[in-house]
């Protein structure tokens, strides 16, 4: 079982990578997050129609 | 295992790609509707470039219609349309570069910024992203970006659970690791390339289950 010495020495290097995540979240958010909000492309639309008509 | 259903909205939520609260379907085409938000982010991570995204995405929106009537309705749709749209990446890849080792097409820009310049940050991180192999910017997207549960992203990939969880564990360090500066204790990625060149197999045709996909070169070190 882990001492309280080697918990806390984990619980210190957990930190920066805690921190690190958050802001490779945000950025993978960022980078890719609101292409989510963007309309869709009427072709795209339009092809799935036509084979809905066509089913 | 569990996907919640896609939920189909009016035509207007749908061209802004957003669905609104509604009946759970089963119609093929609902569902094609519901999913192509996702399948864009996907292809974006995939293929860096937003054009060829889009490209991307039409080619395997159509493969999939031709392939509609190998669905078995009520079965994970997403799992089976990402498929799709990963072995039409992996085959473009080969088509454009027959030797073993292809070449990521050149990025746009992925991060959105309100202005003309992008934070030193976010090009840093766009450029480590990038030299990582597709499957493994895929994943981390999936997990990070659109809460793909573990489970749901085994479907899609063919990878075991366990394994999907140590590679996106690995990919953060790695990432970390680049963008930090820090050395890693032991080398953490395998297949990650300087200038974010690809070594590929050829991933079955479209429509294959997500089964037949376990030999996608990651080059893992487990």
């Amino acid at each position: 079982m882990a001492s309280a010495t080697q918990k806390a020495r984990r619980a210190r290097e957990a930190a920066p990578d805690a921190a690190f995540d958050l802001w490779l979240d945000r950025g993978l958010n960022n980078m890719f997050g609101k292409l989510a909000e963007d309309p869709i492309p009427p072709e795209l639309i339009a092809l799935i129609e036509t084979s809905r008509k066509d089913s | 295992m569990s996907l919640k259903p896609p939920h189909v909205g009016s035509p207007e939520t749908l061209n802004r790609g957003i669905a609104s609260p509604g009946v759970p379907t089963t119609d093929f085409h609902d569902l094609m509707m519901a999913a192509l938000s996702s399948l864009r982010q996907q292809a974006l991570a995939l293929t860096r470039n937003r054009s060829d995204a889009d490209d991307l995405v039409q080619t395997a929106v159509a493969n999939a219609l031709a392939a509609k009537n190998s669905f078995e309705p009520g079965t994970n749709f997403r799992a089976w349309m990402g498929s799709i749209l990963r072995n039409r990446f992996l085959s473009d890849c080969r088509r454009r570069r027959p030797a073993a080792s292809i070449e990521d097409a050149p990025p746009t820009s992925l991060a959105r910024s309100g202005g003309q310049e992008e934070s030193l940050a976010m090009k840093e991180l766009q450029r480590h992203l990038a030299r990582l192999p597709a499957d493994q910017r895929l994943l981390l997207m999936m997990i990070s970006v659109q809460g793909v549960s573990y489970e749901d992203a085994s479907a899609q990939m063919g990878i075991p659970v366990g394994t999907l969880k140590a590679r996106v564990s690995r990919t953060r360090a790695q990432l970390r690791s680049w963008i930090l500066g820090e050395a890693p204790a032991r080398p953490l990625l395998k297949g990650a390339r300087p200038r974010g060149r690809l070594d590929l197999k050829l991933a079955p045709e479209a429509g294959r289950t997500p089964q037949a996909d376990r030999e996608f070169h990651g080059r893992w070190l487990t």
